[in-house]
């Protein structure tokens, strides 16, 4: 495409008060011979955008830079179609609202700014959307044929899309079938649990096809173009899908690592599985002599909450407990109920039913066991009472139920890990142990990917295969596979359902968007995706290894394969690969080094360092914004340079700006660890971990490590932002200037 | 040895107590103990009264000096997040109390009786009566003894017009106060005997 420019200045918002505008536009002219420079006082209104859109008519502009707002907003007006070249410079926040009025420094910034943006023109392309060879799927495939399950493919046909539903059992509706009622909106009372109902509507909806006594044996391809081997009653069965919701639930905690509460040893001491199941089929009475209970105690969190058990907390397990009191209550209203509970976690309106539980006058005892026994052929329990701060005893119990928590239904690629028991001798240095296959943590194929990075959804540390649980609902770490239910994180029904709706969008939206070649979640919309100049490949397998999203796949040599609509576009590939190989049309190694080279570097003697900060777009770029638009102050010194996610920087970038005398360099990025906040789930350590490795470099150059910095910047951190920069800009007084100025 | 639960003590004040079902919803947040401003001088803050009567412990309840103690200032009632009339179940015990004969008409028991009477009488409180007839119900020395040791008090009273020389008169519309006390101590709220 030959590039016709034409730079537009706003000097609206306070920015041509602050800047001298006409210079900057001869400036452009002059370096970098770009013909149309025009400021306007109001660029985002109908008369500003009326100017653009003349020039791109009269003038045959096609590459526009617009130097006014952040690019954050008003993107919307100045879209001037998918086959123009659009660069924003952040005038108003990054300069006009942050920094002196009518400065030298700060007109010295405004003018980098331009530089590096006709620097990037200079390396952009149109990027054309991706197309598959195959022909595009927009069926759902459904893993699992539970509450959540159900859910899903019902809401795709309503949605007026096709269900594919595999469910394990020869019939469907999970653990909502086993039970006797169910406790959901508006949590007044215990209700039919409909899943007869339920089941029916599946079965009777000509656009869900569904696979009982099955299993899914191998999915290969992407969004999409996903292919779906099934096994169903020994038969086998290809389909294709473009997108996949995984709610494939849980199972319940195994009671016999719970010996310490009686299981196992007292036929009376029973599971709310059990308890659920017991009430189901009619009837609850003591399993030792099929007498009927009078006294019923439930033990809350059994083995939840414990660090040498069920870290977590399954947050139905309280809501169950009273539902079954209901149940004793209901069968014999003289009976009474005691839950002995460390929390009541009913979550959001469920408090209601709490509220109904106590009005039916259930004991609630806030307390640990101390100890579960029997005497005279019945139970007793002995706690610590809390509230009452003292020891008791209750006895002559027909029953104790064991509320235990959930399992997901998944198989973690690392075994999870949990305290040790102190006579253990298997205890790692912190004193953890992995779990054993066998101590109730289920481990369980589901979707069997032929994913380089393994054959299941990567997972959290306690084997729920979730994404960023705030930030990004229902997403995993595999593009077009969505997951809900109980495999999510555990819930009770009525969460369930909303779950599987949720995802069940995901999966449409996924679907769509793919379709026309767009990138889903958290970039959606790009058209972008990575190129691979395959020639030059060493087979060094670091983009297939570091690709966040298993986009990746390997060929028995060790070339890439990459599969676009698996790829979320952050550029992770192109940061790893050391050939510099890997590109998008609109981002590359080449073009942020060129925009640092724009970066003009003063002589030493002029006292004016030169800073560049990589933003994450995600996080630390808004937050860098809000700081402009509570005007704050920083450094007229730093130039930023937002990236696509700090897992797509490249080492070489560290190196050429060095060399080039820039004094140092900031990067800002998402948290990272167990509770990362980094968009593109490991993008930001694996910049971390790169980083790190940057003092070979600077040894090279004989520089001081100090003048590179990872940071972790958070989207409210935006009060921290000016004090981040002022800190750096001490220390780079402190080590002083880059001795390679001005080579 | 451990305590036991005994579910009887709680069914007894849920069916004798003013408002005493409404505590089998409490949920043991304390609130209320953090809000009642005598909650120092109490044995047993509202909030743990109801544990003691859920777990059945009749006489720790009943002789307890926290349910005496309420002064009806509300904070509890308004701020409890359940709604629970706390205030109502702290003198419903009280008065369960003193029905029983549990608790002795002395002290707060019987300073709420002269209230009564009073309000009954003459439908306010007279500041210079009221504690004298209260102070008297010790006998008439000791009871003479403690007015005087109150007159500091009173005087500052007098000086800051929170106290008249004269007897307070009778309000206008007695009758109609006293049916509504009347219509009170009928429902069970309150009473001089
Ligand atoms: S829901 Fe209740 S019983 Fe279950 S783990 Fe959480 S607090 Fe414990
Ligand atoms: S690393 Fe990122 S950009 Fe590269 S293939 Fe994976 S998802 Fe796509
Ligand atoms: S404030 Fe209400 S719910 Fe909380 S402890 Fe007091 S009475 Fe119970
Ligand atoms: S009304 Fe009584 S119990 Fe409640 S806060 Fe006041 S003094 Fe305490």
């Amino acid at each position: 495409m030959d590039k016709n420019i034409g730079i537009y200045i706003c000097t609206g918002c306070g920015i041509g008060d602050m800047l001298d505008c006409d210079p900057i536009a001869e400036m452009a002219s002059d370096e970098y011979s770009v013909s149309i420079c025009k400021n306007h006082p109001f660029l985002c209104g109908a008369e500003g955008v009326d100017l653009i859109k003349k020039d791109i008519e009269g003038e045959g502009v096609n590459t526009i830079i617009i130097a006014a707002c952040s690019p954050r907003v008003n993107y919307d007006v100045f879209d001037f179609g998918q086959d123009k070249i659009i660069e924003r410079v952040n005038f108003r926040e990054h300069v006009a609202w942050s920094q002196a009025e009518k400065d030298e420094n700060t007109q010295m910034l405004a003018e980098d700014y331009i530089k590096m943006a006709c620097a990037k023109i200079g390396r952009t392309d149109l990027p054309e959307p991706f197309k598959a060879e195959e022909e595009y799927s927009k069926d759902i495939l459904v893993v699992g044929g539970g509450v959540a399950g159900m859910t899903a493919a019902l809401e795709t046909a309503k949605a007026g899309y096709n269900a594919i539903l595999v469910e394990k059992d020869p019939k469907l509706g999970g653990f909502l079938a086993k039970m006797k009622k169910n406790v959901t909106l508006p949590y007044k009372d215990i209700s039919d649990t409909g899943a007869e109902a339920m089941i029916k509507a599946v079965s009777d909806n000509p656009k869900i096809k569904v696979y009982t006594s099955a299993a899914v044996e191998k999915i290969s391809g992407g969004p999409g173009i996903f292919s779906v081997e099934i096994k169903a009653n020994g038969n086998s069965a290809t389909e294709r899908a473009g997108a996949i919701v995984q709610a494939t639930g849980w199972v319940p905690y195994d009671a016999n690592k719970l010996g310490h509460l009686g299981y196992g040893k007292f036929k009376n001491v029973i599971t709310n599985v059990e308890m659920e199941e017991m009430a189901a089929a009619g009837k609850i009475t003591r399993p030792s002599d099929g007498k009927d209970v009078k006294n019923v105690l439930f033990i809350q969190c059994a083995g939840s909450r414990d660090p040498e058990h069920l870290p977590y907390c399954s947050s139905s397990c309280c809501l169950v407990s009273m539902k079954q009191a209901t149940y004793v209550k209901e069968q014999n209203p003289e009976a009474v109920n005691y839950i002995l509970y460390k929390d009541i976690r009913t979550v959001g309106q469920s408090e209601d039913f709490y509220r109904k539980a106590q009005m039916d006058g259930n004991v609630f005892i806030r307390g640990s066991v101390e100890e579960v026994g029997e005497s005279g052929g019945n139970l007793y329990v002995s706690a610590n009472d809390e509230l009452l701060g003292e020891k008791i005893k209750i006895e002559e119990l027909d029953l104790v139920v064991l509320a235990v928590g959930m399992v997901p239904r998944s198989l973690p690629a690392e075994i999870p890990k949990i305290k040790a028991p102190s006579d253990s001798k298997e205890a790692d240095a912190d004193g953890m142990i992995e779990v054993k296959p066998d101590s109730g943590f289920f481990a369980t194929s589901a979707l069997n990917l032929a994913y380089r990075q393994g054959p299941e959804l990567p997972t959290l540390k306690y084997g729920f295969p979730d994404s960023h649980f705030i930030c990004f609902p229902y997403e995993t770490r595999r593009t077009g596979i969505y997951s809900a239910g109980c495999i999510r994180r555990p819930m009770e029904v009525g969460k369930a359902k909303d779950d599987a709706t949720g995802a069940a969008m995901k999966a449409i939206q996924c679907i769509e968007a793919t379709s026309i070649g767009m990138a889903v979640h958290p970039r959606a919309g790009d058209i972008s995706y990575p190129e691979f100049n395959m020639s030059r490949c060493t087979q060094c397998k670091r983009c297939t290894e570091e690709c966040p999203f298993g986009a990746i796949n390997e060929d028995e040599k060790g070339n890439p394969l990459p599969s676009p609509t698996r790829c979320r576009r952050c550029g992770t590939c192109m940061g790893a690969c050391p050939e510099r190989i890997i590109s998008f049309k609109n981002y590359s190694v080449g073009m942020i080094g060129d925009m640092l080279k724009a970066v003009s570097v003063p002589e030493e003697d002029e006292e004016k360092p030169r800073v560049i900060v990589f933003v994450c777009e995600n996080d630390a770029y808004p937050a860098v914004d809000m700081a402009g638009i509570k005007k704050m102050n920083w450094s007229p010194y730093v130039r930023f340079v937002p990236v696509r996610c700090l897992g797509s920087i490249a080492l070489v970038w560290v190196a050429d700006a060095l060399a080039r005398g820039i004094d140092g360099l900031l990067f800002m990025g998402c948290r990272h660890g167990d509770d990362y906040q980094c968009h593109f789930v490991k993008g930001s350590e694996l910049a971390n971990t790169r980083l790190s490795k940057v003092s070979e470099t600077l040894d090279r150059l004989s520089l001081e490590s100090d003048r590179v910095k990872f940071i972790e910047v958070g989207i409210t951190d935006c009060d921290k932002v000016p004090a981040i920069i002022s800190e750096f800009m001490e220390t780079i007084e402190s080590v002083g200037p880059n001795p390679y100025k001005g080579w | 040895m451990a305590g036991n639960y005994d579910p009887s003590f709680a069914k007894e004040v849920f069916d004798n107590v003013d408002s005493g079902e409404e505590i089998k919803m409490c949920m043991q947040c304390g609130i209320c103990a953090g809000s009642c401003p005598l909650r120092h001088e109490m044995d047993y803050p509202p909030r743990q009264i109801f544990t003691l009567i859920r777990a059945g412990r009749r006489d720790e309840v009943m002789n307890s000096k926290a349910i005496k103690l309420c002064t009806s200032c509300y904070r509890c009632k308004v701020r409890c997040p359940r709604g629970i009339p706390v205030i109502d179940v702290m003198h419903g015990l009280a008065h369960y109390g003193i029905k029983k004969g549990i608790i002795p008409r002395k002290g707060t028991a019987a300073f709420g009786g002269e209230f009564w009477k009073m309000i009954y009488n003459i439908g306010r409180i007279d500041e210079k009566t009221l504690p004298l007839k209260y102070n008297l119900l010790e006998g008439l020395v000791p009871g003479i003894k403690s007015t005087i040791e109150m007159a500091p008090m009173g005087i500052q009273m007098f000086l800051h017009h929170r106290m008249k020389l004269l007897p307070e008169r009778k309000i206008k519309g007695i009758k109609e106060l006293r049916k509504m006390l009347d219509k009170a101590k009928e429902m069970g709220k309150g009473g001089a005997n």
